[in-house]
């Protein structure tokens, strides 16, 4: 049959598969999809070699014994662009620290799958869109900070966070209650403010979303 | 009656004449009209197809038959932008090749391309329809080649009636989101010799019929979420060159007769959940060029056969649980350039034969139980680029000669036990770019052993016998990003001109014999992320030059002789996570310039002289966890401020001269004694520690003061709200006249519920005059809801 020698097909192929193929570690390439949707004026992903082994010598993250990646620290980066799902591959992440940059979009509601979450500072950035109800699910978290355009209500599943210690939403474009169960009947005014939240929840008289 | 028949034939020959002249003016308005549906720049790329010339002389990309009807158009790679949708298919009877390859043709595929009834070839790929594959794609029975691949929106999925394509021997639909299974009809084109699904999420398992496919060369459906096993019929592809199956999902064994199939030159199965051995049949492959099943749960032993495959470029078994002794027969693959074996169970030594493998250039050998010398022949390979034998039990020196070639790019020995100097060979190896040799017993002066590199990007020989001083040169690697000496034996000072690489993120040369000042020209490495020169001899201030490494995240000076006090700017550091300046000789207090959202989590000042009380402002950092002020003179009492550190996990304040009580807070609580005890006066609910007194004589007076102050204000308060009652009652028996319903803002409700409870209550009382049964509205499960009219709004009330 015409046309189909090993050579045009090792050429076909060659366009296809390059040298060096990236590692099969599921959190560098993870990683390297978050990259991707990053744009990096000041460098600061330069290290994020994917053809490594393992992420756990790029600059900004760091592993625990196992080579697992526990903390992604890229606060103050001048970076911009969009979160993407691939986030909520990182499973034994602690500390995800993405505050004062320049992200949009949407927080992705992958996050919600980080179950090992303790940390997750996305304030100083231009997100929009609602807080993932999926938060909800992680148990393990103490700080959550933010100070972008977030819109919508404050989810209830977050007040069955047993873990939460700060909860700081101000500067945001919140609107309806803000939710008095579990952690949040401490949590100080201020860590409302300046949203269009209207006041506490009152049960049964003003529904949830009262102002949305 | 031999002029009729003359008269009759040219007539007919000139009716078929003018028809194929009207037909051929019929199909060059149907390829102008469709032209002209195109954007501005197609008109220039289609500048030859003018009214008036004939298609087929002077038109790009157009081709006729004998009797100059178009047969193919051949339009690939030429940055046209419209649709098909102005295409009059019908026109053109006679195309038998369609190619619009590399466009930007978008839209759906009209259902009129099934009006191609002798379309032959057919190529979209790489254009954006989007939509599905429109049903009439599956009645184009004439179809030899079909190719939609990577026209990234169209869908799938793919008809059981693919099944009629018959005379297809070339099928890519690759690069879409086809989202379906292989229907078992595929077995029916018996013609196909190319069949390629790459990345088309498809899913469900390979059907057997597969198998019947007798003329099959080429089969690829890499990267897809196939399941269940690989069918055995798959070995009646008697001709198949090519069988690519990469990240898939496919499980359980390589079928046997797979091993059978001499024919096949590249067998790629990584990254898939297949299990079980490799049978000594693999030597049966002997056109194999290229054989890859890394990343899956194989087994067993390398089979000494695969020597026969010496048409061998690259053999990958990396990521899989082989065991027992790497075949002295790999010798034999000639041809080699690539041998990845990393991460397996693999023991005994690297063969010598090793050394035949004058193409090797690519070396994997890394994290199994390999023992013994790298062979001497290994010195002779020159084309070696990437030598990895990390994480093994190898003994003996590394090979001197390694980058003879000059094209060494990785060396990575690190986690072994060799013991010798660093290669000769690496001095002027200037096209290295990792360099990674930690953890062995390697000895020799590292200011002669080592060059300058353009591309070194990484370095790290810790933790072995390396002696000498830290060169200058090193600011001369451009590239460098990494360098780490640390757990040596480096004497001499950290030489200012280290600086110039201002690519450097990490730092590492704590545990060594270092001397003199930290130089403050560190304060120039920008994008410095980690500087870890602890446990050394350094003397002299910290430069507050640090203060300039916006980026440090990690900085650990801990175990020196420096003095001097704390910089505040390296306090200042905003993305500073740990700070470990212990055991030295500062003084001075500790800066109050920690921030409440730095994300600091763990700080470190013990053993040094540090004076002066415990900054406030330190028990807002948010994030920290670990507090270590140990061994220090610092005085006074522990702020309030560290009542709410909810992150404090771990504290040591033990050796100072604080008083007071603890603060009320975990960490605190829960210490031993050892992190508390040795201090002046600090007392708290601790075993071990004195009780706090509940009034010191010093309270007394404050108390007493408060006493009187809290009386006084008593008094007011409830003069003003007597006066505000009747105000209050006054304004309500007014405004009933008024217009009642004035909308309150509701944040102005909620800041009356916080601030001001007792007021409101007794307005409630008033407004529902007690909850009289006038002003009920309804009654409910859980109490009844009343109306009440408060200055400026109407409220529901509900009373439980």
């Amino acid at each position: 049959m015409a046309s189909f020698t090993p050579f045009s097909l090792l050429f076909l192929l060659l366009l296809q598969y390059p040298f060096l193929s990236l590692s099969s570690n599921s959190e560098g390439n993870a990683l390297h999809a978050l990259r991707s949707r990053l744009s990096d004026p000041n460098n600061v992903l330069q290290s994020w070699d994917p053809t490594l082994v393992n992420p756990c010598t790029w600059f900004h993250v760091t592993c625990n014994s196992n080579n697992q990646v526990i903390r992604l620290d890229l606060g103050n980066s001048n970076i911009s662009g969009i979160l993407g799902p691939e986030l909520g591959q990182l499973h034994h992440l602690q500390y995800l620290e993405l505050y004062r940059n320049e992200l949009s979009g949407k927080i992705p509601e992958e996050l919600g799958k980080l179950k090992n979450l303790i940390s997750m500072d996305l304030y100083g950035n231009k997100l929009e869109g609602r807080i993932p109800k999926s938060f909800g699910k992680l148990k393990s978290l103490k700080f959550l900070l933010n100070d972008n355009k977030l819109s919508g209500t404050i989810p209830r599943e977050l007040t069955h966070l047993k873990n939460l210690k700060v909860f700081d939403v101000s500067n945001n474009d919140l609107c309806g209650t803000i939710p008095v169960d579990g952690n949040f009947g401490s949590f100080p005014q201020k860590s409302f403010e300046n949203n269009r939240l209207n006041g506490p929840e009152l049960k049964g008289l003003v529904p949830y979303d009262f102002g949305c | 009656m031999a002029q009729k028949i003359v008269f009759i034939f040219l007539l007919v020959l000139i009716i078929v004449k003018l028809s194929s002249v009207a037909s051929e003016k019929s199909e060059a308005n149907a390829l102008l009209k469709w032209k002209a549906s195109l954007d501005n720049q197609s008109q220039v790329v289609l500048s030859s197809w003018k009214n008036g010339t004939s298609p087929c002389t002077t038109w790009t990309g157009i081709q006729c038959d004998t009797s100059n009807s178009v047969t193919a158009i051949n339009l690939e790679n030429n940055l046209l932008k419209g649709t098909l949708h102005a295409l009059h298919f019908s026109s053109l009877p006679n195309l038998l090749t369609f190619d619009i390859y590399n466009n930007s043709f978008h839209g759906i595929i009209p259902p009129q391309i099934g009006n191609m009834s002798k379309i032959s070839r057919l190529n979209f790929s790489s254009n954006p329809f989007y939509g599905s594959i429109p049903q009439e794609m599956w009645t184009l029975t004439s179809l030899r080649s079909l190719d939609l691949s990577y026209c990234s929106y169209l869908t799938g999925p793919i008809s059981a009636s693919i099944a009629n394509l018959t005379n297809l021997t070339y099928l890519d639909l690759g690069g879409f989101n086809l989202n379906c299974s292989i229907p078992p009809g595929i077995g029916k084109l018996n013609n196909l010799v190319l069949l390629d699904f790459q990345y088309s999420n498809l899913f469900g398992s390979i059907p057997r019929e597969i198998g019947m496919l007798s003329k099959l060369e080429h089969l690829d459906l890499t990267e897809n979420t196939l399941t269940g096993n690989i069918p055995s019929t798959i070995a009646n592809l008697s001709r198949l060159n090519i069988l690519l199956l990469p990240n898939n999902t496919l499980s359980g064994p390589i079928p046997p007769p797979l091993w059978n199939m001499s024919n096949l030159i590249w067998l790629w199965l990584y990254s898939n959940h297949l299990s079980g051995t490799i049978p000594t049949s693999v030597g049966n492959l002997v056109n194999l060029e290229s054989l890859r099943v890394d990343d899956n749960q194989l087994y067993g032993s390398i089979p000494s056969t695969i020597g026969n495959m010496t048409k061998l470029t690259e053999i990958s078994l990396c990521f899989n649980s082989f065991s027992k002794s790497i075949p002295a027969s790999i010798g034999s693959l000639i041809n080699l350039e690539t041998l990845c074996l990393q991460t397996n169970s693999l023991s005994g030594s690297i063969p010598d034969t090793i050394g035949n493998l004058k193409r090797l250039s690519d070396l994997e050998l890394s994290t199994n139980m390999l023992s013994g010398n790298i062979p001497q022949a290994i010195n002779n390979l020159t084309n070696m680029y990437n030598f990895v034998v990390a994480k093994n039990n190898l003994n003996g020196h590394l090979p001197p000669q390694i980058c003879l070639g000059g094209s060494l790019e990785y060396l990575n020995a690190q986690s072994n036990h060799f013991t010798g100097s660093v290669p000769s060979s690496l001095k002027n190896c200037s096209s290295i770019v990792m360099i990674t040799l930690q953890d062995n017993h390697l000895e020799g002066d590292i200011s002669q052993d080592f060059g300058v590199y353009p591309n070194l990007s990484y370095i790290d020989v810790s933790n072995n016998q390396f002696y000498g001083q830290i060169s200058p040169n090193w600011g001369k690697c451009d590239s460098l990003q990494n360098f780490i000496i640390a757990k040596n034996n480096i004497s001499g000072g950290i030489p200012p001109q280290i600086a110039e690489a201002t690519n450097l993120g990490k730092l590492h040369l704590f545990s060594n014999q270092l001397t003199g000042n930290i130089p403050k020209e560190l304060g120039k490495l920008k994008n410095l992320v980690e500087l870890k020169i602890a446990n050394n001899h350094l003397s002299g201030k910290i430069p507050s030059e640090i203060g300039l490494l916006q980026a440090l995240t990690r900085l650990h000076l801990g175990g020196n002789d420096l003095i001097g006090s704390i910089p505040r700017q390296v306090v200042q550091l905003p993305n500073l996570l740990e700070l470990n300046l212990s055991n030295n000789k500062l003084d001075g207090s500790i800066p109050s310039d920690f921030k409440t959202l730095q994300p600091l989590y763990s700080l470190d000042l013990s053993g040094n002289l540090l004076n002066g009380a415990i900054p406030r402002v330190l028990g807002e950092v948010k994030h920290l966890q670990c507090l270590n002020l140990s061994h220090n003179n610092l005085s006074g009492n522990i702020p309030s401020s560290f009542d709410g550190m909810s992150a404090l996990n771990s504290i040591n304040i033990s050796y100072n001269q604080l008083d007071g009580p603890l603060p009320d807070n975990k960490a605190f609580l829960h210490a031993s004694i050892e992190s508390l005890k040795n201090n002046k006066g600090l007392c708290g609910n601790v075993t071990g520690l004195v009780p706090c007194p509940s009034s010191s004589p010093s309270r007394k007076s404050h108390k007493v003061v408060l006493l009187v102050l809290l009386l006084i204000f008593g008094v007011l308060a409830l003069a003003l709200s007597v006066i505000s009652i009747s105000v209050y009652i006054l304004c309500i028996k007014a405004r009933k006249k008024e217009d009642p319903a004035k909308e309150m803002q509701p944040e102005e409700l909620f800041s009356i519920w916080s601030r001001d409870g007792k007021m409101t209550f007794k307005t409630i009382m008033e407004a529902t005059n007690n909850f009289d049964d006038k002003y009920l509205i309804e009654i409910g499960g859980q109490g009844s809801v009343y109306r009440a009219e408060l200055p400026g709004m109407v409220v529901a009330v509900k009373k439980l």
